[in-house]
């Protein structure tokens, strides 16, 4: 199966909102080619409303992966990008939502200029006290706990990240990603 | 959305060799947990997990992989990793586990310097 079909399947299933119709777009690609995409895509932003349970940041990811795939990005960096779009999904559905069935996480994807700007929100009041980075060998040596680690991710594999924007929404988390590898 | 993992002990002369089917998140706790315990009560001195190619691996089933990890120290064993993607190695080395546990690229490649 191919990402337009994938992608496809995906914003008719999950996607409650578009505001381009991917058909369109992936038309154009198999017309024009690559280059016209890239003119299509810009300023153009796709946002989903997912249920707040742990495994539902696959979908973020599939639907990310298959964005970025259309825009040129390059597998390593998508790589990144799924694992990032995880961790802040994940840590919404725990920390922000607290686990609540009712919450929902919304995931915002836009490609402008070359990057993905990625937002995250939850119903939290974000993030109180941002946790130092892991040290395996004090966790190894149970001095302390084995938490932190989707935090640390996101820092490590994003260009810019800004946690705790508050809007009258909810709590954000903002992440950048460059095109370059 | 929990998806079950399954882990069949193998040994391989002095390697006793986790082969782990599914996704490593922290619904992975208790399978990974039986498994170490199985191959603990075997006396296995040198193991090996080995995952899956396209495993999705996070957060969590990284703390369960540490906490792995934590055991093996405390009980003198020597353990590896292989069958993880270029990406998940990376993630590895990012998060420190190449300090406890040396990532081989194939499986052959490990059993061969495990038996060595």
């Amino acid at each position: 199966m191919t990402h337009k079909y994938i992608f496809f399947m995906i914003s008719r299933l999950f996607c409650l909102r578009c505001q381009f119709n991917p058909q369109e777009i992936f038309g154009l690609r198999e017309q024009k080619g690559k280059r016209e995409i890239f003119r299509m895509l810009k300023d153009h932003t796709i946002e989903l409303s997912l249920p707040s349970v742990i495994g539902y940041e696959r979908i973020a990811m599939g639907c990310l992966a298959s964005f970025a795939q259309s825009v040129g990005f390059k597998q390593e960096r998508i790589e990144d990008l799924k694992t990032a779009v995880a961790e802040a999904c994940i840590n919404a559905v725990q920390h922000g939502n607290k686990d609540s069935p009712d919450a929902r996480v919304n995931v915002t994807m836009e490609f402008k200029d070359d990057a993905f700007n990625i937002a995250v929100m939850d119903k939290g009041d974000g993030i109180p006290e941002l946790p130092t980075d892991p040290n395996i060998e004090k966790i190894i040596d149970d001095q302390e706990p084995a938490t932190g680690f989707g935090l640390f991710l996101i820092k490590k594999l994003v260009d810019q990240v800004k946690f705790n924007e508050m809007t009258n929404q909810g709590h954000v988390v903002r992440m950048i990603f460059q095109q370059r590898v | 959305m929990q998806q079950d993992n399954v882990i069949k002990l193998e040994r391989h002369g002095p390697v006793t060799m986790l082969n782990i089917q599914g996704d490593i998140t922290s619904f992975s706790e208790p399978f990974l947990n039986d498994a170490y315990k199985d191959a603990n009560d075997q006396g296995a001195q040198k193991i090996l997990l080995k995952f899956d190619k396209d495993a999705y691996i996070n957060s969590g089933g990284i703390a369960v992989l540490i906490q792995i990890l934590a055991n093996t120290k405390r009980n003198n064993q020597q353990i590896s990793i292989t069958g993880l993607s270029d990406h998940f190695k990376k993630i590895f080395h990012m998060v420190g586990i190449t300090k406890f546990a040396k990532i081989y690229d194939t499986v052959e490649n490990a059993l061969e310097v495990l038996s060595a």
